[in-house]
């Protein structure tokens, strides 16, 4: 996927190198030769050379600059943004496949349904979508222009090198303070940050106690202090930024006198300092690029920063996305001698248990909240360990069972799309989808919001709509082993009742397995106790 | 023995709502002060750099014209550079503080605000949006109001500053980059409404693919469950390129906006450098262009930048001003919601009850009945008649509340069990968690040291409610339970109960439950399905 865009990024980049290139040299030359000219003339005008003088050249090319300098950066900009945006778009798909062939997103508890976490995961990857052109680009060109420039004052004056060479180190010096200063400071805004979010997260979900017990000002309080802490980090990081800019707004103009005070107190007088005055007026020029120095810093630093933050999520990621498992293979049944129950951590859970999952007789774990029920539901799925599941006379491994498996999540979520996709049936069609959804009791509230292919979103249906929606995708799902976790969740006794009835029924060609909070009065089911 | 219900004085609707929040307006009262320093130290540094480019440019002349250049105009260069600079760094600290300040001051006050809330509607919020919004709208915000506000007024004062300084050398060349502004204006009125008019449209036709990269990292497992990963991820990045296109074609308009300030600022410099040669040349006689000394000409040549330069700094603010807005009305979205309405229960409202100063009163009823609404009325929580206590009001905060939400802050479990119950002793700390069985939990491995996630996240309902229990034991304060057995299985269950019980011979201890086995041990129930009687277990 991501090769498909490689190419076109690259050749914008290299675009926008061109125009930016193109914009420094005019702006710099636009300066420069301006005021070469202004004392060209002054000093010509002076004699009868006013006559001779060739004022159309350099006046025309005074105007090219205008006007290139102009394009230039309206051609840097644009190009630059469609080379970061096609660079974005790959490294954000790809993103997405790493992400998906990692384990952690099989583990408990999917950080990124978290608002907050999704929105600084978000910021993150901004940062690295546009690292490049905030930072690499200008960071480039200015190189060269200062090269070009200090080869033209060792050229025209030498003795300016030494102003120019401190001012460098300083601006070198302070840079790297601030580089330090920068990474522990977004280091540390970070985690304060993400210490306030979780922290008013959890008091918001626990309001009722909290407000009863008289304790939520206090925490509420609390939480803001981080958040308003991390935002204090970052005052500092601008602090630090900004002395840095002062350096930078001192470099230019500073350059600019060291060049004619060099070419002054070299002994080149009158019309010898016209080329000193070109530069000095360069530099000024070139200064203006310098401010910006401080914020490339910062992107880098962001930057790195990010790409630490977002490599976690896709580290461990398998190559292999592909399970060699034919999809047509429908095993009869599971069995397992002795499973070692696992927690999401690969922690052992209780005594082993034995399991003997088949098809046309659903099995029920029962068991209270925390015995780790849904932990089971994913083993079996092989989202988590590495056992195998004896099916007939082969044994299923952890990836092949992924493939054969519909694993219902209780927290599954709605994707902003149309309710076609969010059924994840494919090709199949249009009444069958709506005996599902009739299936769930849904049909009349999608037909209210507009049909199959109406825009749905999670915010604008309540738990139990998204738990019957999920539902659905059981329902319409054809893999053979069928794994529903706490199905009637958020349902009230009577419908989950029915609906889970339905649905079983609907399934009997399947391997089933339901986990349950309290088991429902079910005809021909098998049910585990689990005991934590 | 029953007692009969006597109506109780029903209380007047809730408190009114409170005044609008309006976070844009009060950032804009918390931003004057900084806003006015910000101003001045802008407007100082704008000063001398006026300074830094006349002695600079008088240098400069009187070099090149084989004049004589007193040292003291160097010098003095130099001092307005380093000022100037210096200058700068103020504005930007002060900027910085400012901004810091009222997003500091922005967030504490929504912070009030949420306390004021009735849990009713705080329940109501979406956690996720409230989080994000009290994370970083009140900085968007504060950018806005001083960061944009300033550089606002400068747009103002900073041309005006530099065509005043122009006139003292050439009046008619201040009046030529006057001249040129109100067409920069007009070009960026026309620009501006133009890209208005594409980004609605853009909205309107591909707003919905804006979210989608962070739609799908969101939905992640669920597309996994589904097997729906090859079909999502093709999709996602047939709508990343179709709304990258989109995207661009706005930005094509957007940056012509600067690109029209470069074009008017490139343009004054060619345009000035072309008549101050001709007038040098004395090949043309413009007013105000001819017979002028070089360091004048290149001192309005090193003015005319610094004159655009504040519209420059004003359009690259352009997503500030449009960050801070959304940022805003979102706060207010959340801050001034509307307050969520309580069920009228004419059950509770009948209820007429003393509260004895300890015992285990049992609250029973169909869900919807009322139960967990006696509760918090009982908390103070909401308004409306209840039941009242023997010896002081609940509502003053001798509470302990139990139920699967319970706080549970981060840290160890026994700090999360000793959260808010005053100074407890680690043994008979360790006698409570065992008792409710939270110590030989194969789900928590530990002990007391287990470590708990943020939030508690690595906890089921049923953990958190025993770490409930556990504290209101050892807080001795008076218990509310809303549904304490519930989720629990048979033993842990049987454990909580006893734990209610013992704590209720020397504390009062309301329960709302379905558990008849709860109820049974109850000192007194208050049936609310039957609305007009209260029964009293012997």
């Amino acid at each position: 996927m991501s090769a498909a865009f490689q190419p076109s990024s690259r050749k914008s980049w290299r675009l926008a190198t061109g125009f930016a290139f193109a914009a420094l040299a005019c702006a710099t030359l636009l300066g420069g030769v301006s005021a070469w000219l202004l004392g060209s003339v002054a000093i010509a005008g002076l004699s009868a050379a006013a006559f001779t003088f060739n004022f159309h050249i350099p006046a025309a090319f005074i105007r090219l600059f205008a006007i290139g300098r102009t394009a230039a950066r309206y051609g840097e900009r644009l190009t630059g943004h469609q080379a970061a945006l096609a660079d974005q778009l790959s490294r954000r798909v790809g993103f997405f496949a790493a992400m998906a062939a990692a384990p952690a997103v099989r583990r408990a508890g999917w950080q990124f349904g978290d608002d907050a976490r999704l929105a600084d995961y978000l910021d993150d990857v901004e940062d690295l979508d546009y690292a490049r052109l905030r930072a690499g680009l200008p960071a480039l060109t200015l190189a060269c222009g200062l090269t070009v420039l200090i080869v033209g004052s060792a050229a025209l004056a030498p003795l300016s090198l030494l102003p120019i060479g401190l001012l460098l180190l300083a601006i070198l010096f302070m840079g790297n303070r601030v580089a330090k200063a920068g990474a522990l400071a977004l280091g540390q805004t970070r985690s304060l940050r993400r210490g306030g979010a979780s922290r008013l997260g959890a008091a918001m979900a626990s309001a009722v106690p909290l407000k009863a017990e008289r304790a939520w000002s206090h925490e509420c309080a609390e939480a803001l202090a981080a958040l308003s802490g991390a935002d204090g980090e970052l005052l500092a990081l601008r602090r630090l930024q900004a002395r840095l800019d002062m350096i930078g707004a001192v470099f230019g103009p500073v350059a600019g006198i060291g060049v004619m005070a060099a070419a002054w107190h070299a002994g080149r007088l009158g019309s010898e300092l016209l080329l000193p005055m070109l530069l000095a007026f360069s530099w000024l020029a070139l200064g203006e690029a310098v401010n910006g120095a401080s914020r490339m810093l910062v992107a880098v630093l962001r930057r790195n920063a990010a790409r630490a933050e977002v490599d976690q999520w896709t580290r461990g990621a398998s190559r292999d996305r592909h399970v060699p498992t034919p999809r047509s293979f429908e095993p009869r049944m599971l069995l397992h001698g002795g499973l070692q129950r696992r927690a999401p951590d690969g922690r052992p859970i209780g005594a082993l248990l034995a399991l003997h999952l088949e098809k046309g007789r659903p099995t029920m774990l029962a068991g209270a909240s925390g015995s780790g029920k849904t932990s089971l539901l994913k083993q079996i799925a092989g989202w988590i360990g590495e056992d195998g599941f004896a099916a007939g006379d082969r044994i299923l491994s952890a990836a092949e069972r992924r493939a054969l498996a519909a694993l219902v999540l209780h927290d599954a979520v709605i994707l902003e799309d149309t309710v076609r996709a969010n059924l994840f049936a494919g090709d199949v069609p249009d009444a069958a989808l709506w005996r599902a959804l009739e299936a769930v009791e849904m049909d009349s509230r999608i037909r209210e919001a507009g049909g199959l292919d109406a825009w749905i979103r999670q915010d604008r249906f309540s738990l139990g709509e998204v738990q019957r929606i999920n539902l659905a995708r059981a329902w319409l799902s054809s893999r053979p082993l069928m794994l529903l976790d706490e199905p009637t969740e958020h349902l009230d006794d009577e419908q989950g009742q029915r609906i889970l009835e339905r649905l079983l029924a609907h399934l009997d060609d399947r391997i089933v397995v339901v986990s349950i909070h309290r088991a429902p009065p079910l005809r021909d089911v098998r049910t585990v106790e689990l005991q934590p | 023995m029953k007692i009969a219900a006597v109506p109780a004085p029903s209380s007047g609707p809730g408190a009114s709502a409170p005044a609008a929040f309006k976070a844009l307006s009060t950032a804009g009262r918390l931003a004057r002060h900084g806003l006015h320093g910000l101003l001045a130290l802008q407007a100082i540094r704008a000063a001398l750099r006026l300074g830094f480019a006349a002695t600079a440019a008088m240098a400069a002349g009187r070099l090149v014209m084989d004049a004589a250049v007193d040292p003291w105009l160097i010098a003095a260069a130099l001092a307005f550079l380093a000022a100037a600079c210096f200058a700068g760094f103020a504005a930007d600290s002060v900027q910085a503080s400012a901004e810091n300040a009222v997003s500091t001051r922005l967030r504490t006050l929504a912070g009030e605000r949420l306390s004021e809330m009735p849990a009713r509607q705080l329940q109501s919020l979406s956690i996720g949006s409230l989080v994000v919004s009290m994370q970083r709208h009140p900085e968007s915000i504060a950018a806005l109001q001083v960061g944009h506000r300033a550089a606002t007024a400068m747009m103002a004062a900073g041309p005006l500053l530099s065509a005043l300084v122009l006139c003292f050398v050439s009046w008619q060349a201040a009046l030529l980059i006057i001249c040129l502004t109100p067409v920069m204006v007009l070009f960026f009125a026309l620009i501006g409404n133009a890209i208005r008019r594409r980004a609605d449209a853009q909205e309107r036709a591909f707003g919905r693919l804006a979210g989608q990269f962070a739609d799908r990292i969101r939905t992640l497992p669920t597309i996994l469950a589904n097997h729906a990963m090859a079909g999502e991820e093709a999709k996602l990045a047939r709508r990343l390129e179709a709304y990258a296109d989109k995207t661009m074609s706005v930005l094509r308009i957007a940056f012509a906006n600067a690109g029209i300030i470069d074009f008017f600022a490139s343009l004054s410099i060619a345009l000035l450098a072309v008549f101050l040669g001709l007038g040098h040349l004395k090949l043309a006689t413009i007013p105000g262009f001819s017979g002028l000394e070089l360091w004048q000409s290149l001192f309005i040549l090193m003015i005319a930048p610094e004159y655009f330069a504040p519209f420059r700094r004003f359009s690259e603010q352009y997503h500030a001003k449009a960050e801070g807005q959304a940022a805003a009305a979102a706060l207010d979205r959340l801050l001034d919601a509307e307050p969520v309405a309580a069920k009228t229960l004419p059950a509770l409202d009948r209820l007429r009850l003393t509260l004895p100063a300890h015992g285990l009163i049992a609250i029973v009823g169909p869900s919807g009945s009322g139960k967990s609404t006696l509760l918090r009325r009982l908390a103070g929580l909401e308004s409306g008649a209840m039941p009242t206590p023997e010896t002081h009001p609940l509502a003053t905060g001798e509470i302990a509340w139990v139920s699967t939400d319970a706080y549970v802050p981060e840290g160890s479990l026994a700090e999360a069990i000793s959260w808010n119950a005053g100074a407890v002793d680690r043994n008979r700390l360790e006698d409570v968690a065992s008792a409710i069985g939270l110590l030989d939990d194969a789900l928590l491995p530990g002990g007391l040291d287990a470590r708990l996630d943020k939030g508690g996240a690595n906890l089921s309902g049923g953990q958190r409610l025993r770490i409930a229990v556990a504290r209101a034991l050892l807080c001795g304060r008076a218990v509310l339970a809303d549904e304490p057995t519930a989720k629990l299985d048979r033993n842990t269950a049987e454990a909580v109960r006893r734990m209610l019980v013992e704590i209720s011979t020397t504390r009062l201890v309301v329960v709302a439950t379905h558990d008849r086995d709860l109820s049974a041990a109850a000192d007194t129930i208050v049936d609310l399905a039957r609305g007009d009687a209260v029964e009293v277990a012997a």
